[in-house]
């Protein structure tokens, strides 16, 4: 599904960058080629692949960091690099580093001057924001003393120190530990409830499926696939997954063909069995005295059609 | 550009009028400076009848050899740090130009410049009470001239700067030519040292290079010679036309800069 232009938040039209490298005899290296995708205003939009894929470059450009060679793009109904648009934007870039003589709330009251907040703004918007990342506390520490986490965290809170209705955010997860990738997800979900549109890369997958309306697939800077998670894994339910417990392990050889059985915990097993053969399957199993936990679909998991369509694990940098 | 922009370029001078007072650099170079300043006031005391001379040249030396050295020292970093450190990042997503944010860039390093001025000229005058000698304002004609030379080398360090993605290699080119305008009479001439040389290209280069003797009152000054409006209103236009020229390459190469 694509949004339209009327109604896309974001609107990418052919965008293609490509960098010289070596300075003897220099090449061009296509990082981005002719990607054309839309985000509706109000979803929460995964940008997906591994490293070098694109990911980066493609939110260079849009934040105005890199020029593309070709293509276009609007933000919020606004060209590339235009004001009105970046008056309305949040960006959280890959790794971010801010001024080390700089406090959080030093720091946020300098970003919150460029948007033209005023000062009675400045300081609320600071207040409530290193509150929800967790950082009152470091408030007036220099960020000199942030360490990777904590420097996430500020990153997060500039991005959204102008209540931007669109959010681009370059790994927002790298570098937190569980508590602060959980608060990334939560406020990630408070944008989306408040209908702000929140446009992440990542590559930890587990993240992408839990959060996101859509998902772009990018490979060597191309777009692979791009839609729901369930249009683009494969949702047509062919197995069931049984979970059964207090049933030997001679009653499971009769199951239809097509099944698979694995022993997971003690005496539970995990079945996998055609979809027809379910009723036929779970009398069987009753009958030999198996009690039944759980019957679930079976259904492809964002990771497994990562390996299965683009590449190796070892190809890849799956964190998670 | 509207007041919207004068305020975010003025807020990008005033961070970075913070971060340049907080540079430890900063600070050992107006160390060095007062240094300096008492070395004078040593000298002063056992050199018979030229002490109050000796006093004002070493300050006004001190005040400029110093106040160059922040202006390439602090200035070659100032945009080239935030490249290097990708804080630079999340600024350019903000409503904030390229161009506002150098000028701001530009502005913040020059006001940090005229304090250091202002703190040294007032280290200077308190010397002078304190040693019995008269408070003589017209060494304010040596030190105007100074500030402005001070504000060309800081558009001069930033261009190098953005030019040069190695910042020791955009401090030595600024302080080659920091050093060549203090002696372009030298270039003048050279026809006289290097027959061969082209006349297109000394001439070329006089005229390019800045100029730094023009800004050079302190001996006029010193010596009592009188300094009329005319000559200081010259220099500032000298000094506002080279930094306009200065700052526009130095913006037109920014604005084509990649953050790769």
């Amino acid at each position: 599904m694509t949004a339209s232009a009327e109604t896309a938040a974001l609107d990418i039209r052919g965008l293609s960058k490509a960098y010289r490298i070596g300075h003897v005899r220099p090449t061009r290296k296509p990082a981005l080629v002719d990607l054309t995708l839309s985000v509706s205003a109000g979803e929460v939009f995964g940008y997906l692949g591994p490293n070098g894929s694109g990911k980066t470059t493609t939110l260079k450009i849009l934040t105005g960091l890199v020029f593309p060679d070709a293509g276009s793009a609007t933000m919020l109904g606004s060209p590339l690099g235009d004001r009105a648009g970046r008056q309305r934007l949040g960006f959280l870039p890959e790794n971010p580093n801010f001024y080390d003589y700089l406090t959080p709330r030093e720091y946020l009251d300098y970003a919150g001057r460029l948007f033209g907040l005023d000062k009675a703004q400045r300081q609320g918007r600071a207040r409530e924001l290193l509150e929800k990342v967790g950082l009152t506390a470091f408030a007036d520490v220099a960020l000199r003393r942030f360490s990777k986490g904590m420097l996430q965290r500020m990153g997060l809170a500039q991005a959204l120190v102008n209540s931007p209705d669109l959010v681009f955010l370059d790994e927002p997860m790298s570098g937190l530990d569980p508590i602060g990738r959980r608060l990334v997800r939560e406020m990630i979900l408070d944008l989306k409830a408040a209908g702000k549109t929140v446009f992440f890369s990542t590559h930890i997958l587990s993240d992408a499926e839990t959060l996101c309306d859509r998902v772009a697939l990018m490979r060597a800077g191309r777009l692979v696939a791009v839609g729901r998670l369930s249009d683009i894994l494969h949702i047509d339910v062919t197995h069931m997954e049984i979970l059964v417990t207090g049933i030997p392990e001679s009653a499971l050889d009769a199951l239809p063909p097509g099944s698979e059985k694995r022993r997971t915990m003690g005496e539970r097993w995990t079945l996998h069995v055609p979809e027809a053969q379910l009723g036929a399957v779970v009398q069987a199993l009753e009958k030999a005295g198996g009690r039944i936990l759980s019957v679930q679909p079976v259904r492809q998991s964002l990771e497994e059609f990562f390996f299965k369509e683009m590449g190796t694990p070892t190809k890849w940098d799956l964190a998670d | 550009m509207g007041p919207r922009g004068l305020s975010r370029i003025l807020a990008v001078a005033a961070n970075t009028f913070r971060e340049t007072i907080r540079e430890r650099v900063l600070y050992n170079l107006l160390f060095f400076a007062l240094v300096m300043t008492v070395c004078g006031l040593l000298l002063g005391q056992i050199s018979i009848r030229q002490d109050e001379k000796i006093i004002k040249d070493i300050a006004l030396a001190a005040m400029d050899l110093f106040g160059t050295a922040i202006a390439v020292f602090v200035g070659v970093g100032l945009v080239s740090k935030e490249i290097e450190r990708r804080s630079l990042y999340p600024l350019m997503a903000k409503p904030v130009t390229r161009d506002e944010f150098l000028l701001g860039k530009f502005a913040g390093l020059s006001f940090t410049l005229l304090v250091n001025v202002m703190v040294m000229a007032a280290g200077l005058y308190l010397t002078l009470l304190l040693t019995g000698r008269p408070l003589d304002l017209r060494l304010l004609a040596a030190v105007f001239p100074i500030f402005l030379s001070l504000v060309l080398t800081v558009a001069v360090v930033l261009l190098f700067s953005i030019l040069f993605t190695s910042t020791a290699l955009a401090a030595f080119a600024s302080l080659i030519l920091v050093v060549a305008g203090r002696f372009s009479d030298v270039i003048r001439n050279m026809k006289e040292v290097a027959p061969g040389a082209p006349a297109w290209l000394i001439q070329g280069l006089y005229y390019a290079l800045p100029n730094y003797r023009n800004f050079d009152f302190k001996d006029r000054v010193v010596y009592g010679d009188p300094v009329s409006t005319g000559d200081l209103g010259w220099v500032t236009v000298y000094a506002a036309v080279y930094v306009a020229l200065v700052l526009g390459i130095a913006l037109a190469a920014f604005r084509r800069r990649e953050f790769v």
